[in-house]
């Protein structure tokens, strides 16, 4: 009997011991999470493998998937929430500074820095993690860098026929876009009807010589917009007074510029919004268009895009400018967050996912396993294995060296949504001028900030993007 | 009154409670807090800005506002491309399939389905006819030399196509309302038009459709009022775009709440609307008792 006991309580102790090394080992156990998402690339990459995250740390992450449009009305209602349901929110960089400053993101400044080492801090490019920082504070985590760049029809291009009919015509060589004119001039040229001649084949449907976005949802057309908008010399705001200035000189010549591209688009160019324009290039469909580089990163994958099934080749190039100089690439970022309200186990325990599913060692993994990310790490972008592999690297990586974070304000939705219907409307002709719908628009922005002191106006406009962390 | 008595009032009013608490909770208690929105500067997004008393001022800016009534405009041209087609072909289908004929149980119920599917899901259907590229609709009319049309995504084409989904939906509830009516209604005027020598048309216009007059105002009614509310097809379909091609008074509302998070406005822009719709179904229903009293007489 005696035996026994002593036996008993042996398995007991090393029971027990087993049980706090476990729990030392894996401090978050039995931790549950919510994350309210995306279904592109840097939610859809990591979303199948979350079961590998929970057996490394006992965390259970279930990830909602949702379309981009609307998805920031729910994190709003999520956020505004005592009681949230999602302790893990996706964000797209230019919300950091609206739930920012309605306090709707956990502070992860402290964090990054105490374990700066582990997550390799130094090795992500700097303009990324600027893309989440708001008043000074870093509040959510590069999960995809994204740059504004060009990708066009190599294979057309590098036609000899095509590149000589484009130099008879237009006298310069053809060549990725190095200007906005350039960029019109090859969408002009390269815009045919079924039954005339591409490359040397006839062709069986229309073919577009670009597709932008024109359509107001969740100001799809804005996007394209404010590149342009910026090459053309505009900015957003007045640096006096704090309120909307879009609607000088360059923002209007970038308006009617982005009008001139019109007959080179697709009959739904009203409709097409960031999935719907890409798809043309990834079928093969359009010569040249510029987008953000996570739908890039889907034309190397023959699961995702139509033209590398097809043996079809795309090139990828900066965006172009004005004049041709290099000027700040437009860039964003597709981020991970912590929701303000959640306890802290499940902060402590939202930080470590972020860490695992932004790590370079899970983000090599992806570019190895042939699926593309929209990279933010300087050691994975500039590994010439994978630079080969993945074209578009070189153009994420150099393009990143000049780069200018995209706007940043509380008012950031109202600004999307009244230029996105004003510019459409525009761009469908019911609005005679450029210069009338952008008025519209600022007026409408305006009307809602003018409530507000100048010294709070101008804090929001001169928000400083934080330096890199690890310093 | 007896001591009875006044026990059975007791227990009914005790009965009554949990159906008056349901009333108030999910009916007058949101309608309350609504009104009491309108009245305030209320942005959910920007919990920094004072949720403070403002008077009539959102009621002035939803007044004063191009969009609203551009909005308002749209959802009547709206209103007026569905109710009139779904009238006249809920009417027509349910002539039809009252005749007796071999098939016609069959085909009164199959007719039904569309009603029964969620307007998302009708939503969602209609994306994949309309989708420009590889859309049925494109795909058919290709075949004979036409389009691609940009139905959902040219200002000329949208609001027509809407109308389209919505007709495909309703019109059921019309012929099936009709239909009803139809086997109610009684025979001898029949016999008596028959005996008399008239067509066919003059039976139904001068015997069937003032049988019918008052079950389809009431038909009409209903989905007037349904009609008006109109969003969950254009959200899925266009989202009040291309432009502003089909922004309806709902979706007015909707940006206004959850994309400018300017509930407060939103409210004030609901109650606005409640008021529109309001009294033009009371002018229309005076109208229509001015109508039935004049031939009466």
């Amino acid at each position: 009997m005696m035996q026994w006991k002593k036996t008993m309580w042996a398995a007991g102790a090393v029971l027990a011991m087993t049980g706090a090394a476990w729990a030392q080992d894996k401090p978050f156990a039995g931790v549950e999470l919510k994350m309210l998402g995306i279904g592109d690339t840097s939610v859809t990459r990591v979303a199948p493998i979350v079961g590998e995250f929970e057996q490394a740390t006992g965390i259970k992450v279930h990830i909602d998937q949702l379309p981009y449009p609307g998805l920031i009305d729910k994190i709003i209602v999520e956020a505004s929430s005592d009681s949230p349901t999602y302790q893990l929110l996706w964000v797209d960089s230019p919300w950091v500074g609206m739930l920012g400053e309605a306090g709707a993101l956990e502070d992860l400044t402290s964090r990054a820095k105490r374990d700066a080492a582990e997550i390799g801090l130094d090795d992500i490019i700097p303009i990324q993690l600027q893309e989440n920082t708001w008043q000074g504070k870093l509040l959510a985590f590069p999960a995809s860098g994204m740059v504004w760049s060009t990708n066009y029809r190599k294979d057309l291009f590098e036609n000899p026929e095509e590149a000589a009919a484009f130099k008879a015509k237009y006298g310069y060589d053809l060549a990725p876009a190095k200007t906005w004119a350039q960029y019109r001039d090859i969408a002009e040229f390269f815009t045919r009807k079924k039954g005339e001649k591409l490359a040397g084949e006839v062709l069986d449907k229309d073919f577009y010589g670009t597709a932008q976005a024109y359509s107001r949802v969740q100001g799809a057309i804005t996007h394209d917009y404010f590149p342009i908008m910026r090459a053309f010399g505009g900015d957003y705001w007045d640096p006096k007074t704090g309120l909307c200035a879009m609607t000088g000189e360059p923002h209007i010549k970038a308006a009617e510029f982005m009008k001139s591209l019109i007959p080179f688009n697709p009959p739904d160019y009203l409709g097409l919004m960031w999935d719907l324009r890409t798809g043309y290039m990834e079928r093969g469909e359009d010569a040249i268009s510029s987008y953000w580089s996570v739908r890039t990163v889907r034309l190397t994958n023959p699961a995702e895009a139509k033209v590398a099934e097809k043996g079809l080749v795309v090139g990828y190039a900066p965006s172009p400018t004005v004049d041709g100089n290099p000027q700040p690439t437009y860039t964003g970022a597709l981020s991970f967050a912590i929701n303000s309200k959640a306890t802290d186990k499940e902060k402590e325990a939202a930080w470590v996912f972020i860490k695992w599913a932004t790590s370079e060692k899970l983000m090599r993994r992806f570019a190895e396993e042939g699926q593309g990310v929209s990279q933010f790490r300087k050691s994975i972008l500039s590994d010439p294995a994978l630079q080969a592999k993945y074209p578009y690297y070189k153009v994420l990586l150099e393009s990143q060296k000049n780069a200018r974070r995209r706007i940043f304000h509380p008012f950031y939705q109202a600004v999307e949504e009244n230029f996105g219907v004003e510019l459409s409307k525009y761009m469908a002709g019911e609005t005679a001028t450029a210069k009338e719908a952008l008025e519209t628009a600022c007026n409408a922005v305006n009307s809602q900030l003018s409530i507000f002191p100048v010294e709070q106006r101008l804090r929001w406009i001169n928000d400083v993007p934080a330096e890199v962390l690890a310093k | 009154m007896s001591h009875t008595a006044n026990r059975d009032r007791r227990i009914a009013a005790v009965f009554l409670i949990p159906a008056i608490v349901v009333l108030f909770a999910t009916t007058i208690y949101p309608m309350l807090y609504a009104l009491w929105l309108s009245f305030r500067n209320y942005d959910l997004a920007k919990p920094f800005i004072p949720r403070i008393f403002v008077g009539l001022a959102n009621y002035a800016e939803v007044l004063t506002s191009k969009a609203f009534f551009h909005a308002l405009i749209t959802t009547f041209k709206l209103m007026a491309m569905t109710l009139s087609a779904q009238l006249v072909l809920g009417v027509g289908i349910a002539l039809l399939v009252s005749q007796k004929l071999p098939g016609m149980a069959l085909a009164r119920t199959l007719l039904l389905i569309p009603m029964m599917i969620s307007p998302v899901i009708v939503g969602l259907v209609w994306l994949f006819l309309y989708f420009p590229e590889l859309g049925y609709l494109n795909y058919f009319l290709g075949l004979v030399g036409i389009g691609p049309v940009p139905w959902i995504s040219s200002t000329q084409w949208a609001l027509t196509a809407i109308a389209i989904g919505d007709i495909w939906q309703w019109t059921p509830f019309i012929m099936m309302g009709t239909a009803a009516a139809l086997q109610s209604l009684s025979p001898e005027p029949y016999e008596a038009a028959r005996i008399d020598g008239n067509s066919r048309w003059d039976v139904f216009r001068y015997v069937t459709l003032p049988q019918l007059k008052p079950v389809l105002v009431s038909l009409l009614f209903l989905r007037a009022i349904d009609a008006f509310k109109i969003y969950d097809i254009i959200f899925v379909l266009t989202k009040g775009g291309p432009a502003d091609a089909t922004e309806v008074i709902s979706l007015y509302i909707y940006r206004q709440s959850f994309t400018f998070w300017r509930m407060g406005v939103g409210a004030a822009a609901s109650f606005v609307s409640l008021i529109i719709i309001s009294v033009l179904i009371t002018l229309f229903f005076k109208q229509m008792q001015r109508g039935q009293a004049a031939r009466a007489r």
